[in-house]
């Protein structure tokens, strides 16, 4: 089985052959706890700290501790709140839990997908830490020759740096 | 005992962090060398997993020299440059590329004063000597202080300060690009060496036009903001299909930056806003206003999606 939940984290597994596993994981067991395990160890080789073990149960666990906005502290008698308070994080975790899968499930799904193209951005972006990788501009040649003309001549001997083109290879080549 | 190791490497990391008299000797003696001899030889320029093999001709005179580049391996190109002009020829496609430069000052070089503003941004120092293409070498290192460009390492002869290798450098010390000649003969070259080839003249001529320009006054506001590049040059010139593309260049004396700023309308292939890199070379593009503004340059990517991001437009009032 644990060679079966591998393969459906894996995206592996096609149309019947993910419901042995999915039965498996929803029994809490050995197949849940190789779930949590595999992702762990995803997570390690992808060096992501956010998602670890028992995420989802910590996830849970701290959303108890909140306190609940629908519940203003000056009314603790309100004996409909109690209800209420183990109500939203109960919710929230299965929200969170249902995003996890939701994460687990898609990936292959994305990656069928045609390669995503950078779009120009509609909204004023959060200055992202990381700018888009892209290939090189079609002109990236053309681009070249008219920088180096005003580029100083210095050090290098006066044409060399002339030499770095892309040799016509632009379009093939990956950013 | 542990003591005076800790104290000798400090002592040798100050040492380090120094620029010193005779490795700025080094650097104007290299400098000048460029200027000033006449050479032929062959060189190899290698980056990532590709190198390739050009010759290079240079005729130094009292008219600014001439000089020609012609690259042997893959895509066959060759380049002409006189003190103003600069002629790229593209067998394959029968065509000349020609930019003149606009305020007939010549293309611009590091003035010897600034060697000295070099040493506010790297610091420079002598390294170990060595033998390359037959020459005994002395090198010199320029290490950046900061993030905003490479290092580079430079190789020249010991003799006449003829650069025979230099190296482009990341923060990681991770050889971005080399030049390295395999082969150098110093002393007067035969005109026809720099001469291009005569079935050029009926080629199809692509004339940059460029013309000195002030993009303000078309409401680009274009800041370069980081120490030490200052900007040397700003015109108007015809790219590829655009007409009119504004065109700014930063320099900090070793490395340049260029702003391409060039309206959408009219471009055909279509815009992927991010950031591509070959090498030393980032390019970074985005949309402004309608317009594509695209940063060139031989420096680390955060600089030049620093001067990406500055650009902005503001319609004259």
């Amino acid at each position: 089985m644990k060679a079966k939940i591998s393969e459906l984290m894996d995206g592996e597994l096609a149309g019947q052959e993910v419901a042995s596993p999915l039965a498996a994981l929803r029994e809490d067991g050995e197949a849940r706890e190789a779930w949590r395990t595999y992702h762990l160890i995803s997570d390690a080789l992808r060096d992501t700290r956010m998602l670890s073990r028992d995420f989802a149960a910590r996830i849970a666990m701290r959303l108890a501790e909140e306190p609940t906005v629908l519940a203003p502290a000056a009314r603790p008698e309100a004996a409909g709140e109690r209800g209420r308070r183990f109500l939203v994080p109960a919710a929230a975790a299965a929200a969170a839990v249902a995003m996890v899968s939701w994460v687990a499930f898609t990936p292959q799904e994305t990656q069928r997908a045609p390669a995503p193209v950078a779009q120009a951005p509609r909204v004023k972006p959060a200055a992202p830490k990381e700018p888009a990788r892209v290939p090189l501009p079609v002109a990236t040649d053309d681009y070249l020759f008219a920088h180096q003309g005003y580029s100083p001549r210095n050090l290098l001997p006066g044409v060399a740096p002339y030499v770095r083109t892309v040799s016509g290879e632009t379009a093939a080549r990956k950013p | 005992m542990r003591a005076l190791a800790l104290l000798l490497a400090i002592g040798a990391g100050l040492a380090q962090a120094q620029t010193t008299p005779e490795a700025l000797a080094l650097l104007r003696k290299i400098h000048h060398a460029t200027q000033t001899l006449s050479y032929r030889g062959t060189f190899v320029y290698q980056q990532g997993d590709r190198s390739e093999t050009s010759r290079i001709a240079r005729i130094a005179d009292s008219a600014g020299g001439v000089e020609k580049l012609e690259v042997l391996d893959g895509v066959p190109r060759e380049i002409v440059r006189t003190r103003d002009t600069l002629r790229c020829y593209l067998p394959e496609s029968q065509t000349v590329k020609v930019e003149r430069n606009g305020d007939q000052r010549g293309f611009p070089a590091l003035l010897p004063e600034r060697f000295t503003d070099l040493a506010q941004h790297y610091v420079i120092t002598r390294g170990k000597g060595a033998r390359i293409a037959g020459f005994d070498c002395e090198s010199v290192m320029l290490a950046s202080r900061d993030e905003l460009r490479y290092s580079y390492k430079l190789w020249a002869d010991a003799a006449t300060g003829m650069l025979l290798k230099a190296r482009t450098l990341n923060e990681k010390g991770e050889i971005l690009e080399q030049f390295t000649f395999t082969q150098l003969a110093i002393g007067p070259v035969a005109r026809d060496k720099v001469m291009p080839r005569p079935a050029a003249r009926s080629w199809r001529v692509e004339e940059a036009g460029a013309a000195p320009a002030n993009l303000a006054d078309a409401g680009w506001s274009v800041n370069a903001d980081l120490p030490g590049f200052r900007k040397i040059g700003e015109v108007r010139r015809r790219l590829r299909e655009s007409q009119s593309v504004g065109q700014v260049v930063y320099s900090d004396g070793l490395a340049a930056v260029s702003v391409f700023i060039e309206p959408l309308a009219g471009h055909r292939e279509p815009v992927r806003p991010g950031l591509s890199n070959l090498g030393a070379i980032n390019i970074y593009t985005r949309e402004v206003a309608n317009h594509l503004v695209t940063v060139v340059g031989e420096t680390p990517a955060v600089s030049v999606r620093r001067i990406a991001d500055r650009v902005e437009f503001r319609r004259p009032q």
